[in-house]
């Protein structure tokens, strides 16, 4: 390799350092560093002429290395890589340093001690920056193509989206028809107006404004060119990688031909078989051959296969006009190529029979909110009219049970959200067409938290409708008055209530769409606890996955209400869009490299890996060794810092590197006081150090710190190397548990760093010496007073000292 | 209805009660009165609801909890704690402030009997006459003996004290 030649570049940040750090012992300190061939001082290096100085050293100079000492390290970092670049130079061949934020400010008291810690700072810098090796960009194409799974609303609208920004976009539905959970409740809150519409598409030239919503199947969204739309249709494997996966989806037969059926009705007419509607809550009765509702899409029929007697039967056949009918269509299967993977899976409502003391299953007359939807929906089985599904007699006592099912420990924890809402507009609609209906509501706490949600609520109290705070225990029949009895406490009154009923609605939880784990398995996907999708971060990045390029939105993810699930669904495609619109995946190739003589058959790092990123290949018949995949791998060294026989590296943070660093960082102390290193993660340890020094918060001068992508990364033979090397203690930082940002890196550390507790303790050395901590970016005094502990701990320890062995290695 | 007024509260009281065995799940309640409802008793006398208790001990209303006799009209049905939808261990967590009243000294007198009966002679109800004769025609045999001695050294390692009677609470 070529002799590095380093370039050092001193910001004094106009001034304000070197009143505190002795500038002209930090440069001639520099000059003796052996490899520095130049030395600049400056104001400021990262922008305008400062940076053209760095510019001009590599170019004129032939610099080939470069080390800046600067504040506001985060955007000189950028800025100093970029102008790095253009003039020629590899951009990781650079070491930024942070003198103000990290030195000068945290130590402005104690101005000499403040100045040798600089010099270790540099020094550090330096030798580093000898050791660090080019690293190249990648390119990965990726298909401009979508998979969309899921025919719901926040389905539809992403496929609208996508498909509007030209992107081949295929929706695959499990059920016959789309629609989802919205078209089955027929209207939304707080506006109770009609759940089917969707947004159309811009490539409607038809549509007058784009602000005018339509049915889906008067929207013209089945007709968009590059939207494909396949129904009765399940993913059932997923290869391949992000920007290319390779989809195999399993279509169920139709038994009836899309391209020939008119949706005239007549095959309906003549089918003999007669079968409960479960789309409608079983209150009524279909045909084999059917439809859901006159207003689906697609205005195609299909047969029940469990219903059907094919040929023994047949009529349909002979009555069809158009000869769309095919009794033996066979299960199909479609594989697709996709570039990106949308789920939108949705959630269904909580079997409410789990519940014994509702009699769910008992009782005909107890139903669900979703249940009660069909009965309103003027499509539905009753035409409209509100009965008692075990004698079909109008309903005129309606009792709302809210929480079945949710915020209860014994089945779903967490509160679903939107059932109070539910369980509001449908009492509203009843009441609306029948005010003589009696209407109480039984309730925890009402939530009404969305924009015009509380008017909602406030509309049904004027509407008459009663609120009872308070949980029945239970429903029981009473045969006599021929009604159920909910039983219940109404807490503000302290008295027992038991309320008459027709019609007892369980406002059912909402929990994840049958399948979820399944599909969760083929995508690689990881669940939350309560069994939805997990998004990579709620708040910085919705809609994403730990797999890159596959995205979720919708109720996937949680219960959500429409406006809620269509905005989810809209910047699901712009996630989408952002990584399909280039059609390829750049990369830098800050990956893991595994070194292949030491490296063979365990699965350490397989398995910790959080991004799947490794996987093991065979070599010989008997021989497995870890292999990277660079297109996953985040190169946070969580790998490295798991793998038992140093078989794995990163290439930006090799050991060899990181041992030069803490050599040079402890190798001048300037203070009475006992020398710390601090290892902090790249993100909320290092920022947190960060923090306290622009908060100007004041610690001992013989903290050291030292920046690693993850604490995860940090080996116990580096803790050692550490000591060795005139550590009296030392600090690993890391990010909180639940808020790595590479899932598992800071509490794996803080077992390892367990672990090497026991080692040390062996090795005669007092495990208290050795300390992790787990901050976030803002919490700078933690740091500060983490420093001054561990200080007054070592100090309070005396030397360390390290046992001599008879190899002379301690 | 008359609203009556909480005279004193004592904020370490929640701390105090789910420090107990049996009282660890207070802070669980979210007052949905489902227990309220399921509680047998409740329906007969209105001084007693276990919604009342838990949030009387949530506000910290120590005397009110310990020196009413509500407490100690539970009988352990576990109805409540079936069905609570938070877990809320109820029958257990009353358990836990009747020990935490007995050892404020207050406690209704009969459990001063009963605990005398049961250092004196091993038992809480004595054998009767009756019971004698009973068990003598259903062919069963006479009941034993219980080792009072014995008895007596597991009371004591355990801690077990008489409660001293007091005046009867109303």
């Amino acid at each position: 390799m070529e002799q590095p030649k380093i370039g050092v570049f001193l910001s004094d940040c106009g001034k304000q350092l070197s009143e505190i750090l002795d500038f002209d012992a930090l440069t001639s300190f520099v000059k003796t560093v052996p490899n520095v061939t130049l030395i600049a001082r400056g104001s400021e290096f990262w922008r305008g002429k400062g940076l053209q100085t760095i510019i001009d050293s590599i170019k004129d100079k032939k610099v080939n290395r470069v080390v800046v000492a600067e504040s506001l390290t985060k955007i000189s970092d950028i800025n100093i890589a970029q102008a790095v670049e253009n003039a020629g130079l590899n951009p990781y061949l650079v070491e930024v340093i942070d003198l103000k934020d990290h030195c000068v400010w945290p130590h402005q008291k104690t101005p000499k001690e403040a100045t040798e810690k600089a010099k270790a700072m540099l020094l550090a810098a330096i030798e580093r920056a000898k050791l660090l090796e080019p690293i190249e960009k990648i390119e990965f194409p990726a298909k401009k193509s979508a998979l969309i799974i899921g025919g719901g609303i926040a389905g539809m609208q992403t496929a609208v989206d996508l498909a509007d920004l030209g992107f081949e976009v295929n929706l695959i539905e499990k059920q016959p028809f789309l629609g989802g959970l919205s078209a089955r409740v027929g209207r939304f809150f707080p506006t109770d107006d009609c759940a089917i519409c969707i947004q159309p598409p811009s490539s409607d030239v038809k549509t007058i404004t784009h602000t005018s919503r339509k049915c889906v199947y008067r929207s013209g969204f089945s007709e968009i060119p590059n939207l494909n739309i396949l129904t009765n249709a399940k993913v059932v494997a997923v290869e391949g990688v992000p920007g290319n996966y390779k989809v195999t989806i399993e279509k169920k037969p139709r038994y009836v031909d899309a391209d020939k059926c008119v949706a005239c009705d007549k095959c309906v007419s003549v089918c003999p078989v007669e079968t409960p509607d479960e789309y409608n809550a079983n209150l009524s009765k279909r045909k084999a051959i059917y439809i859901n509702v006159p207003t689906v899409h697609p205005q195609v029929y299909v047969i029940d296969e469990d219903a059907c007697k094919f040929h023994d039967c047949a009529k349909c056949v002979e009555v069809c006009p158009t000869n769309a009918i095919d009794l033996d269509q066979k299960t199909e299967q479609v594989t697709l190529n996709v570039g990106s993977i949308v789920v939108a899976t949705g959630f269904r409502e909580f079997d409410t029979s789990a519940i014994k003391e509702y009699h769910y299953d008992d009782y005909p007359d107890v139903i669900t909110n979703l249940e009660l939807a069909r009965m309103i929906d003027g499509f539905g089985p009753t035409g409209g009219a509100i009965v008692r599904p075990s004698d079909g007699k109008p309903a005129k006592k309606i009792v709302f049970i809210q929480c079945a099912g949710s915020r209860d420990r014994r089945y779903n924890p967490y509160c679903s959200g939107i059932c109070c809402m539910i369980s509001l507009k449908n009492a509203s609609l009843i009441k609306e067409a029948n005010p003589d209906a009696e209407v109480s509501i039984c309730y925890i706490d009402i939530r009404t938290t969305g924009r015009e949600h509380e008017y909602y609520y406030e509309r049904a109290r004027e509407m008459g409708i009663k609120f009872v705070k308070g949980r029945p225990t239970e429903i029981y029949a009473d045969e006599e008055k021929d009604k159920l009895i909910v039983d219940v406490e109404d807490a503000l009154l302290k008295r027992f209530l038991d309320l008459e009923a027709d019609l007892v609605v369980l406002a059912s939880a909402m929990v994840p769409a049958e399948g979820t784990e399944e599909l969760a398995e083929i995508l690689g996907l990881d669940l939350e606890a309560d069994g939805f999708f997990k998004e990579y971060n709620a708040k910085l990045r919705p809609t994403e996955t730990k797999q890159k390029g596959i995205f979720l939105c919708g109720g996937a993810t949680f219960p959500k209400d429409a406006p809620t699930a269509s905005l989810h669904a809209h910047s699901a495609a712009m996630k989408a869009t952002k990584f399909l619109t280039s059609g390829k995946i750049v990369k830098d190739q800050r990956t893991a490299v595994i070194n292949q003589d030491y490296c063979g058959d365990c699965e350490f790092c397989p398995v910790i890996c959080p991004y799947g990123a490794i996987s093991l290949e065979p070599t010989t018949e008997d021989h497995f060794v870890a292999q990277v995949n660079e297109l996953l791998c985040e190169g946070c060294g969580v790998c490295v810092g798991t793998c038992p026989l140093n078989a794995i590296e990163l290439r930006h943070s090799r050991p060899n590197q990181m041992e030069a660093q803490i050599k040079a960082l402890m190798s001048m102390n300037g203070t009475s006081k006992p020398l710390v290193l601090a290892i902090c993660c790249q993100e909320c340890g290092h920022t947190a150090v960060d923090s306290s020094g622009m908060a100007k918060m004041q610690y001992p001068a013989n903290v050291r710190v030292m920046k690693v992508p993850c604490a995860g990364i940090v080996r116990v033979n580096q803790i050692l190397e550490a000591f060795k090397a005139g550590a009296q203690g030392v600090m690993v930082v890391g990010c909180k548990s639940d808020g790595c940002h590479y899932e598992v890196g800071s509490e794996n550390a803080e077992k390892k760093m367990d672990s090497a507790k026991v080692l040390l303790k062996e090795y005669g050395i007092e495990p208290e010496r050795l300390e992790m901590f787990k901050m976030v970016y803002i919490e700078g005094a933690q740091f500060a007073e983490a420093a001054k502990m561990m200080t007054e701990r070592v100090t309070k320890l005396g030397p360390l000292k390290l046992m001599v062995t008879e190899g002379g290695e301690t | 209805m008359m609203t009556q007024k909480t005279e004193k509260t004592t904020i370490s009281f929640s701390d105090e009660v789910t420090s107990r065995h049996g009282g660890e799940t207070l802070t669980a309640c979210y007052q949905c009165g489902t227990c309220a409802s399921s509680c047998p008793v409740a329906r007969l006398d209105s001084s007693f609801n276990p919604r009342e208790i838990i949030k009387l001990s949530l506000l910290g209303a120590k005397e009110e909890v310990l020196s009413r006799d509500a407490i100690w009209q539970c009988c352990s049905c576990f109805n409540c704690q079936e069905r609570c939808p938070q877990n809320v261990e109820i029958a257990d967590l009353i358990y836990a402030l009747r020990n935490i009243a007995l050892e404020a000294g207050h406690s209704p007198n009969i459990y001063s009997d009963f605990a005398s009966a049961l250092i004196a002679e091993g038992r809480i109800v004595q054998i009767s006459k009756f019971v004698e004769k009973k068990r003598e025609e259903y062919g069963l045999p006479p009941l034993k003996p219980v080792g009072v001695d014995d008895l007596n050294k597991i009371l004591s390692a355990t801690g077990f004290t008489k409660p001293e009677k007091t005046e009867e609470s109303k």
